[in-house]
């Protein structure tokens, strides 16, 4: 594996050829990847929640739903990385699967050594394209500067001082001002899970949030509850704000 | 009648036990309570609920002492030391449902444990008031009929807590972690529906 390959990758493998998928296996568990062996194709949002790199995917499996799995896939927010490993096929065929969204396209008979080259490839690429496209343009509201090119907030030029996982709630909040996101949405964004009905991870920490945010700003209210929905981001002078906010 | 006045004459220092296991019990109920609505905040409760299992320890350790002590005991033998340990596993389980807290790394409760936590509440309090009953073999029944139907509460809520768990894409860590600690929880409330069965069996021995 060249210097350059991108390590321990999240693959899932949707492929019911036994013999095809025992001997990748093999070779994705000599390089250290996780392999997620999916004889029949799931849910997409199954997919989804699984935060893979990438998926290598039979579309024979997906019958004449393919196209419409296919797009899918792709089309979902932070979608994995799609290489279509399929038997022989027409180039209208592939030429659909590529414009869909796909990101590679193989076809079987191949070597495993081959299908791992091209995943890791794109992967590479999709890493490559992330790091130059993050946006690193500060956020700036009320007296608060969020920088996500230092995962920090700065009130006057001092930090908050926020955890990862409050930087990234805050950055989701006001990457969307004014609008109210759900707290399942939140979760799902900053978790990379779907939320369990009745977790309260999402309140705890806005709570947290709210309590550095008022100590470094405390002329201004940045976070509003939405009772029952979820939270969202408009600072105001404190004049302005609610009398009594709690959360949830 | 001539049985009944001798178990209150000779019980007082049993009855005197299980009145402090009662008081115990409730005092580590409502710190899980407590802990589960302020969590992660409050992390000094959980040291509180600790004392409340080593007093438990000591509780039962009397109980046992003194059943080895005494030839005439107020209850059957089998009963006493049967309601001592029944009364342990309470603390102990709630014990270790506020220690996975922090073993666990939980960021947040879930709504699920603060409903159970209530519920586990509300039969020790009723557990508690029926053992400050005990030494005059009064009508517990009221007392036992709120904790049946408190433990199937738990077992509802239980049941919809586990479910939730189970949903599709769920982080498979909170599952684990979860799990763990509704069934600790669950299992402290199970532990209050034995002791009402063993009272329910004294109170029909002494009638």
């Amino acid at each position: 594996m060249p210097a350059t390959a991108p390590a321990a990758v999240r693959l899932a493998v949707v492929d019911s050829d036994s013999g095809f998928v025992r001997v990748l296996a093999k070779r994705l568990g000599a390089v250290g990847w996780r392999a997620q062996l999916l004889p029949t194709p799931p849910p997409v949002e199954e997919l989804q929640v699984m935060r893979l790199h990438a998926i290598v995917i039979d579309t024979a499996l997906l019958g004449s739903e393919a196209w419409t799995y296919i797009e899918h896939l792709c089309g979902q927010a932070a979608a994995p990385v799609v290489v279509i490993c399929t038997g022989p096929s027409s180039v209208a065929q592939r030429v659909r699967g590529l414009r869909l969204g796909a990101d590679d396209w193989v076809t079987k008979p191949c070597h495993p050594e081959e299908v791992l080259a091209r995943v890791e490839a794109a992967v590479r690429r999709r890493r490559a394209g992330e790091l130059s496209s993050q946006p690193i343009e500060p956020i700036v509201g009320g007296e608060l500067e969020i920088r996500p090119d230092m995962f920090e907030a700065f009130v006057g030029g001092r930090a908050v001082g926020l955890t990862r996982r409050e930087f990234e709630l805050l950055h989701l909040l006001a990457a969307a001002p004014g609008r109210v996101v759900p707290r399942e949405r939140v979760y799902e964004r900053v978790w990379g899970y779907a939320m369990a009905h009745g977790d309260r991870s999402v309140d705890v920490f806005v709570r947290k949030l709210r309590k550095k945010l008022e100590a470094a700003s405390p002329g201004w209210v940045y976070l509003h509850t939405h009772f029952g929905v979820g939270y969202r981001f408009d600072p105001q002078e404190a004049e302005e704000k609610e009398t009594e906010e709690v959360d949830r | 009648m001539t049985r009944f006045s001798i178990s209150r004459r000779n019980g007082h220092e049993f009855f005197n036990l299980f009145d402090e296991a009662g008081a115990n019990i409730l005092r580590a109920s409502e710190l899980l309570d407590q802990l589960l609505g302020s969590w992660p905040d409050g992390t000094g409760l959980g040291r509180e609920i600790l004392l409340c299992e080593q007093e438990g320890d000591r509780i039962t350790h009397d109980v046992i002492q003194l059943l080895n002590r005494k030839l005439a005991a107020p209850i059957d033998r089998q009963d006493l030391y049967a309601l001592a340990s029944a009364l342990d596993d309470i603390v102990d389980y709630t014990e270790e449902a506020a220690d996975f807290l922090a073993l666990y790394h939980i960021e947040a409760p879930m709504e699920q444990a603060q409903q159970l936590s209530e519920v586990l509440r509300d039969a020790c309090r009723s557990l508690s008031g029926a053992l400050s009953e005990l030494h005059g073999f009064d009508d517990l029944h009221h007392h036992l009929v709120e904790i049946h139907r408190l433990e199937n509460d738990g077992d509802r809520i239980m049941r919809e807590a586990l479910a939730s768990l189970f949903q599709n894409g769920i982080d498979p860590m909170v599952v684990i972690r979860w799990k763990d600690i509704f069934e600790r929880i669950e299992q402290a409330i199970d532990a209050c529906e034995t002791v009402a069965h063993i009272l329910e069996g004294i109170v029909v021995k002494q009638g």
